[in-house]
């Protein structure tokens, strides 16, 4: 999810989707079509795995004779939206998009899921974020999540035990532990996504124990009545702020080139953890082959009780999408093909699950009855906090569009290079929900 | 009598109009389609309730009004006049400079033309890229090992130097371009005005001020209003070098219209917000013209 709030999201996960249907559309390969239907898809994905998913989509049209896929190259410096509304608008709509920020816009323009098999097999918990109303708009494509990232290497030869990591305090000995070794402690990422919409979820997330006690903190915002600075959650959050900016060991990087930066940080050897998600893994990899990079939760709270210490905000990055208005059933029928082969045939398991060095996607299966387990480190990782339950929601799903913009690229980044007190941050966060369409209540503009 | 001459106007101006049409028509209504009806439509769209999708009822003067009381559309405004005003002198005097240098007689002239105008043909992404990285990183880590104290932390992470970043980048692209306006202004002056003024004695830079200057003001009018729409339109230099930051703070008015659309959705306040920019643009550009024009002399 990088770039992701935007477009970048939007194209990264497509390529999941649908183990949905097994067996539910009566094997194609078999059959001989009269005519080949081209179906098109917006992007590739995300663009880190972009090769590995053209060749899926290569090795699909090979496959079977019915359906050529097309991937439609968007243009990833601008949102996904963007992208579409022109494509909409010449009556070129693509068949398959894939976004998660823009579902509502897209709600009234895409086929309904439910009740098809697709949905069925769906990781319990993973389809609330793609539902409009009632409908069910999309259809998630992998995993994802952020925390803290730490690289095994440093970490071991530091003689830390990630797993006793459990409060604030306990990170903050982390920390010194890494000093006393001559090792840079953390890279703190100023990258305003990172900020605006990660960063901002660990409180967000933690400020409610149900998901309704959540969206009712995002209610209280958008009207105006919450006030951060007395919230515990906030305030814990707050402080799990200023430890991080303690111990950054980089200088502050407000530009983009600072994901890049970020990643040749925590793959030099020479930091221990950085906040990000599990998406820089090729990248980390690829850097420094040979190491392995883990993630873990980072702990807000100062006792080991404290809600959402233990666990990770996992996310479906991405839904599929299937238009509905601008193509044809022939189309339509052709892009639950695709996602059924990409999610069900052994072929196209691997290349969703196979890690990128062996010319897969990476990706963590969120459909039942997967075959092929994640290989690679961080997605293990993640695939036990899934299996434990200790998971925590994405609830920057639900952050109306633009707040991201606004709360990351301004007052989140003024608080990261002292530019504000505490005091204005919470001011400004509570200024920039004011007045919020509650989207996550189903209310449109 | 009076009929037939009406019936022969007539017959004139269709003969006229087929000749004319002949020529322009391809070119006219290309021009229409891309250009006249997305701009009508697009004032259209300003007084609907447009979702970038499909408009449902009308609604009046609201989105120029939620516009106006928009107080970051007002700063981007002013920080956008600020980036014509210093872009504008500085391209423009950077420009006519080299323009005199490679007119001069040095030997290198023929060189140093197709150097200076390299950076025009770098695309402003790309451009805003390299130089990101020559702010971020380059210029960082030479302060670092030199103790410059000015770059030893980025430009881009400064409001004010994060402008002059912008000027920089903005003057070493369009400067060359510029440049070549200037040059055919120099050269078109006569020779003999020139000699003329030698004899009589003139100066150097007697001879620039009373001859060269008046005689190619329209070169001045030409790059000034060149200048003036391109720092009121620059828009890549902008996204790719500072993205807006720090704190959005650096947003020319064609990102802020663009965010405002396409990144928080506001269609309707989008594209009120371009309207005013266009009627801004045109109003600045009609002046100037007109106010340069009258140094023009004609020959």
């Amino acid at each position: 999810m990088k770039k992701f709030a935007k477009f970048g999201a939007a194209l990264v996960a497509s390529t999941v989707a649908i183990s949905l249907t097994v067996a539910a559309v009566p094997t194609a390969t078999a059959a001989t079509c009269a005519k080949k239907t081209t179906v098109t898809m917006l992007g590739t994905i995300k663009v880190e795995i972009q090769d590995q998913f053209l060749a899926a989509a290569s090795a699909y049209n090979k496959s079977q004779n019915c359906y050529t896929l097309k991937s439609i190259p968007g243009d990833r410096n601008i949102t996904f939206l963007q992208n579409v509304t022109p494509m909409y608008a010449a009556k070129n709509a693509p068949t398959i998009m894939y976004t998660l920020q823009e579902i509502p816009d897209m709600a009234d323009k895409v086929m309904d899921w439910k009740g098809t098999k697709h949905v069925k097999l769906v990781s319990p918990g993973l389809l609330e974020a793609a539902k409009v109303g009632g409908k069910q708009v999309g259809v998630p494509s992998t995993a994802e999540a952020f925390g803290l990232l730490y690289n095994k290497k440093v970490i071991k030869a530091a003689g830390i035990d990630v797993t006793k990591i459990k409060t604030r305090g306990d990170l903050e000995a982390a920390f010194k532990t890494l000093q006393s070794k001559g090792k840079k402690p953390i890279h703190f990422s100023a990258i305003w996504w990172s900020l605006g919409a990660h960063f901002t979820n660990i409180f967000h997330t933690t400020a409610g124990k149900t998901h309704e006690a959540r969206l009712a903190v995002l209610d209280g915002l958008a009207d105006g009545k919450k006030n951060l600075s007395t919230d515990p959650a906030f305030k814990n959050w707050l402080a799990t702020y200023d430890l991080l900016k303690k111990y950054n060991a980089s200088p502050a990087n407000l530009t983009d080139t600072e994901y890049d930066a970020s990643i040749a940080a925590l793959s030099s050897g020479d930091f221990g953890f950085l906040f990000q998600g599990n998406w820089t893994e090729p990248n980390l990899m690829t850097a420094a082959k040979g190491t392995d990079f883990g993630i873990m939760p980072l702990p807000t709270g100062t006792v080991a009780t404290t809600y959402g210490n233990d666990s990770i905000p996992v996310g479906v990055p991405g839904y599929f999408m299937i238009d509905a208005k601008q193509s044809t059933k022939a189309e339509r029928d052709g892009a639950i093909d695709f996602l059924t082969w990409l999610y069900t045939s052994p072929v196209g398991q691997r290349f969703v699950a196979d890690p990128v060095t062996d010319g897969g996607m990476g990706f963590i299966p969120v459909y039942k009855g997967f075959k092929v387990a994640p290989a690679t480190s961080m997605a293990r990782d993640i695939a036990k906090y899934v299996e434990a339950g200790k998971t925590l929601e994405w609830i920057n799903t639900y952050y109306p569009a633009g707040l991201q913009e606004t709360v990351g690229k301004v007052s989140m980044q003024q608080y990261f290079t002292d530019k504000i007190s505490s005091a204005e941050l919470a001011k400004a966060i509570q200024d920039a929900w004011k007045g919020s369409v509650k989207t996550w209540r189903g209310a449109t503009k | 009598m009076i009929f037939l001459k009406a019936k022969e106007d007539r017959v004139k101006s269709a003969r006229a109009m087929k000749k004319f049409m002949k020529f322009a028509g391809i070119p006219l209504a290309i021009f229409s389609i891309v250009l006249v009806v997305p701009f009508v439509n697009g004032f259209y769209y300003t007084f609907t309730d447009w979702d970038g999708f499909e408009t449902t009822k009308l609604v009046g003067f609201s989105n120029y009004t939620e516009s106006f009381q928009d107080p970051t559309f007002w700063s981007t405004l002013r920080f956008t006049a600020l980036f014509v005003f210093v872009s504008l002198i500085l391209v423009n005097a950077v420009a006519f400079g080299l323009a005199l240098i490679v007119t001069s007689n040095l030997r290198s002239k023929n060189f140093l033309r197709t150097f200076f105008f390299v950076p025009n043909l770098v695309g402003g992404v790309v451009l805003g890229v390299i130089w990101q990285f020559i702010f971020n990183s380059a210029l960082v880590a030479l302060a670092n090992k030199y103790d410059w104290e000015l770059f030893k932390q980025s430009w881009l992470q400064d409001t004010n130097k994060a402008f002059w970043a912008l000027i920089i980048v903005t003057v070493w692209q369009s400067s060359g371009y510029m440049m070549i306006v200037y040059i055919t202004g120099l050269v078109s002056i006569e020779t003999d005005v020139l000699e003329a003024s030698q004899i009589d004695g003139a100066s150097a830079l007697r001879t620039l001020f009373t001859i060269k200057i008046p005689l190619m003001a329209q070169a001045f009018t030409i790059a000034l209003f060149l200048t003036l729409r391109g720092g009121f339109m620059a828009y890549d230099v902008n996204v790719a070098l500072t993205g807006g930051g720090p704190f959005r703070t650096t947003e020319l008015i064609s990102l802020h219209i663009f965010q405002d659309a396409f990144a928080n959705g506001n269609f309707g306040t989008g594209q009120s917000k371009a309207v005013v920019m266009f009627l801004i643009v045109a109003l600045a550009a009609l002046v100037q013209v007109t106010v340069s024009k009258r140094y023009e002399v004609q020959r």
